[in-house]
């Protein structure tokens, strides 16, 4: 399975239009690619439910051949990801270890920070150096300190998400509150791949997105492109009054795509299959800082 | 437990070796397992999930019909078992059943995710343990798998990668989106079939039958070959056999009201089959588990979720479910024997993948006819009104083993809801008794080679499939306490 890392490029190239990436981008890539290794990214779960990285393995080039495995061999450095990689105990926790002792690399967080219990309701690892349990609390404050950027993947970490819904028995904090630092999010439950692959390639490029006042990437939540704006039923007339009827507005039933800034009513999902709506099933606004509380019931019927 | 700790004693001394292994990595979630290695195997084992979220407590106080939704984001691996459970839960209280086409599509949809999680699990979480994965991060740096018996995914894995995907895609045509997708809503489904839906599915369907049949269950039969002492077809001694208990709820319903399934649920229990479940027999013990002693030996139905931590003897965020008081593995081993399609005579980590493999290609098989089943045009949902009191229980299977949700409503919210996932079934600690959960049986026993680098402790958590949305831990096999113990 060998693959240049000129394939992300071509990838970028291909698709640049659809994900939304500049060609300026794309030249920086293509010098940043050129040049050197790739800072290693070093990938935390929080309190998670491993979602995100599901969603960034449906991965795939709108033209071209990049999959998951091209972006994860030869382009984006994933020096440490629980889920997936090949060490496990100590000499996985070395090698985040002299990773982060080298500087320089993108700390990426899934999961929300949970603080009850002095955090001990999520173990990363166990310090092979003093034998001790380690919490994701713990983990991050520390990584945080020299990474270069820090990602936040998907809505917990962005935000709290799910599991810091009320009554918030975990007491999770998003990252951003922990570190009290700037954080890039890429919400959503899951975020679309897509999305993570956007901000991966500005960070490459050397580039710091602009952001909003959720911290998330303006150029994909402008909400120029919002689910609502952009929903190919917005001009459809009636309105869904039950579940199961096709191709009509479900703001009665409950939909949010008003609230929600995300494109996916014109990205859509899984390689251009389909999307909540497309399926007759509400948005839920998941990419919004809130969710899913602000939004809860979810139904309105 | 006393193994793990040091105890002062002067007659006979024996030597063990104490390794955790933390992350416990290539599985879903956090997971630690300590391990006490003597005389080149494994003589003890605990195994600790590390991530407590608290999704019972969250649920409390909300719609009813919320519950779907908000527990199909406890796994994002196998979230649509969590909707399949969660609308069957709420349907029960009601005591409605969906649309006969709704039933169809929630069908295919978690046979989908079936197909994509079986797929992932095998090459991208368990064959990293016998051959070594694509030379670069995050597969480098590995541990070492041992002298190399001509077995390798290599030339499978970018073919896998892509089918995984598929089968997500498939997924999504009817489910909207993957993961997690909300057109599973009590009362029916929210999608509709249309003609160009369905040979959407189908075409995907057939690509994915194809690499299960050809690729998929090939190279599992090859490994088992390769690998014979961790059981293969015609071998009973193999590692990892674990408690000989198998437990499962059953799956894809074949009839409106569930009666018939494709998978029927049902036990093993060291050899013998029955078809009955009674759910009452269902306990949760919390002796070992930090949460409040008051709570254990409950039934879900009656459960409560009270976290305690610190607390002395405790080791896991997990509970330990048992049946009849008794430990009892689940996934799709326990599905396959049950059914009576594959009975390799006794557990172990290649009847495991086998079982897995060959389940794959039965629920394909399955899906097509579902599909050619589906009417456009058909009700895909009857309007549905939670009860405002009412309790409701949807058994159902998750990929890696049975699943439970239970709920009680009242005063239209939700009272009180409990979960049993597979994993607390099979990673579970040690219960009020002092039974040791199927995970740690299978893992006693297992020869290590190398304490530093125990690979075939990984090969037996794997063969589970475990998930636990936090935790796996390794061995540290430099500076542990040696232990003494009087013999």
């Amino acid at each position: 399975m060998k693959v240049s890392r000129r394939s992300f490029l071509k990838y970028c190239i291909a698709s640049a239009a659809t994900i939304g990436l500049d060609l300026s981008v794309v030249k920086l890539l293509e010098k940043a690619l050129a040049a050197a290794e790739a800072p290693p990214v070093l990938w935390l779960n929080g309190a998670n439910c491993t979602g995100c990285t599901v969603s960034l393995a449906n991965v795939v080039a709108h033209a071209g051949a990049l999959d998951v495995g091209d972006l994860l061999i030869n382009t984006i450095n994933l020096t440490f990801h629980p889920n997936l990689m090949g060490a496990a105990g100590d000499l996985a926790v070395t090698t985040l270890f002299d990773a982060a002792q080298a500087g320089g690399y993108i700390l990426a967080v899934d999961g929300g920070i949970p603080t009850a219990f002095d955090g001990h309701t999520c173990i990363v690892w166990t310090d092979p150096r003093t034998g001790m349990e380690v919490t994701a609390l713990e983990a991050v404050t520390e990584l945080a300190g020299g990474a270069a950027a820090v990602l936040c993947i998907g809505t917990c970490a962005s935000f709290g998400g799910i599991p810091a819904g009320n009554p918030n028995p975990t007491s999770i904090r998003s990252v951003r509150e922990i570190i009290g630092g700037s954080t890039i999010n890429i919400p959503g439950c899951p975020p679309h791949p897509d999305w993570m692959v956007w901000t991966f390639a500005q960070l490459l490029a050397g580039l710091s997105p602009k952001l909003d006042s959720s911290g998330r990437p303006k150029e994909l939540f402008s909400g120029k492109s919002g689910v609502h704006k952009k929903c190919p039923r917005k001009e459809v007339d009636g309105k869904a009054a039950t579940f199961g009827t096709d191709g009509l507005c479900l703001k009665k039933l409950g939909c949010r795509g008003p609230e929600c800034k995300a494109d996916c009513s014109t990205r859509l999902w899984n390689n251009g299959t389909n999307w909540c709506v497309g399926a007759n099933a509400i948005c839920l606004a998941c990419t919004e800082n809130g969710f899913p509380d602000k939004f809860s019931p979810f139904y309105r019927d | 437990m006393s193994t793990l700790d040091p105890i002062n004693g002067v007659n006979k001394v024996t030597t063990q070796k104490a390794v955790i292994v933390d992350p416990v990595t290539r599985i879903e979630g956090h997971m630690k397992v300590e391990v006490s290695i003597e005389g080149g195997q494994v003589v003890d084992a605990r195994c600790t999930g590390t991530l407590f979220r608290g999704f019972e407590t969250i649920l409390q106080g909300r719609d009813p019909k919320d519950a779907p939704i908000l527990t199909e984001r406890i796994c994002g691996v196998c979230p649509v078992s969590h909707g399949m459970a969660s609308v069957m839960a709420i349907e029960n209280a009601r005591g409605a059943a969906p649309p006969d086409d709704a039933r169809l599509l929630r069908n295919l949809v978690l046979g989908a995710n079936f197909i994509q999680s079986h797929i992932l699990h095998f090459y991208l979480l368990a064959a990293f343990d016998y051959c070594p994965g694509p030379e670069s991060a995050p597969w480098t740096p590995a541990w070492n798998v041992g002298p190399n018996r001509g077995w390798s995914v290599s030339e499978s894995l970018p073919r896998a990668i892509e089918a995984r995907r598929h089968a997500h895609e498939m997924g999504a045509v009817f489910g909207g989106r993957m993961p997690s997708p909300h057109t599973y809503i009590p009362g029916g489904f929210t999608a509709v079939p249309t003609a160009e839906r369905i040979a959407q599915f189908g075409s995907y369907l057939s690509t994915l039958t194809e690499f299960i049949g050809n690729v998929y269950i090939p190279d599992v039969v090859e490994l088992a070959k390769k690998y014979h002492e961790y059981g293969s077809e015609d071998d009973s001694q193999a590692i990892g056999a674990g408690c000989g208990n198998l437990l499962a709820f059953g799956v894809f319903d074949l009839d409106p009201d569930g009666t018939s399934k494709l998978l029927r649920g049902g036990t093993i229990e060291l050899g013998k089959a029955s078809d009955l479940i009674d759910t009452n027999a269902i306990t949760e013990s919390v002796g070992y588990s930090w949460y409040d002693d008051a709570a254990s030996r409950l039934n879900p139905a009656n459960g409560v979720t009270l976290p305690a931590y610190p607390k002395e003897s405790a080791y896991s965020w997990l509970k330990a479910p048992r049946y009849r008081g008794k430990p009892f593995e689940v996934g799709p081993l326990a599905r396959m024997w049950v059914n009576g399609i594959y009975n390799p005579g006794k557990p172990s980590v290649m009847a495991r993948h086998l079982a897995r493999a060959y389940e794959t290609q039965e629920i394909a098989a399955a899906m097509r006819e579902w599909l050619e089943g589906l009417t456009p045009g058909n009700p895909v949902y009857n309007d549905f009104a939670s009860p405002s009191y009412g309790q409701g229980m949807g058994l159902t299977e998750a990929p890696r083993g049975a699943l439970g949700h239970w709920v009680e409503i009242a005063k239209d919210k939700i009272l009180r809801y409990q979960i049993i996932t597979p994993t607390c079934w099979n990673a579970s600690p040690l219960d009020d008794e002092a039974q040791h959960g199927p995970m740690e049986q299978a893992l006693i026993g297992t020869p290590v080679d190398d304490p530093a680098q125990p690979i075939e402790v990984m090969r037996v958590i794997h063969s589970f499939d475990p998930c636990l949305s936090c935790a796996v831990h390794i061995m540290r096999p430099s500076g542990e306490p040696v232990m003494v113990k009087t013999g």
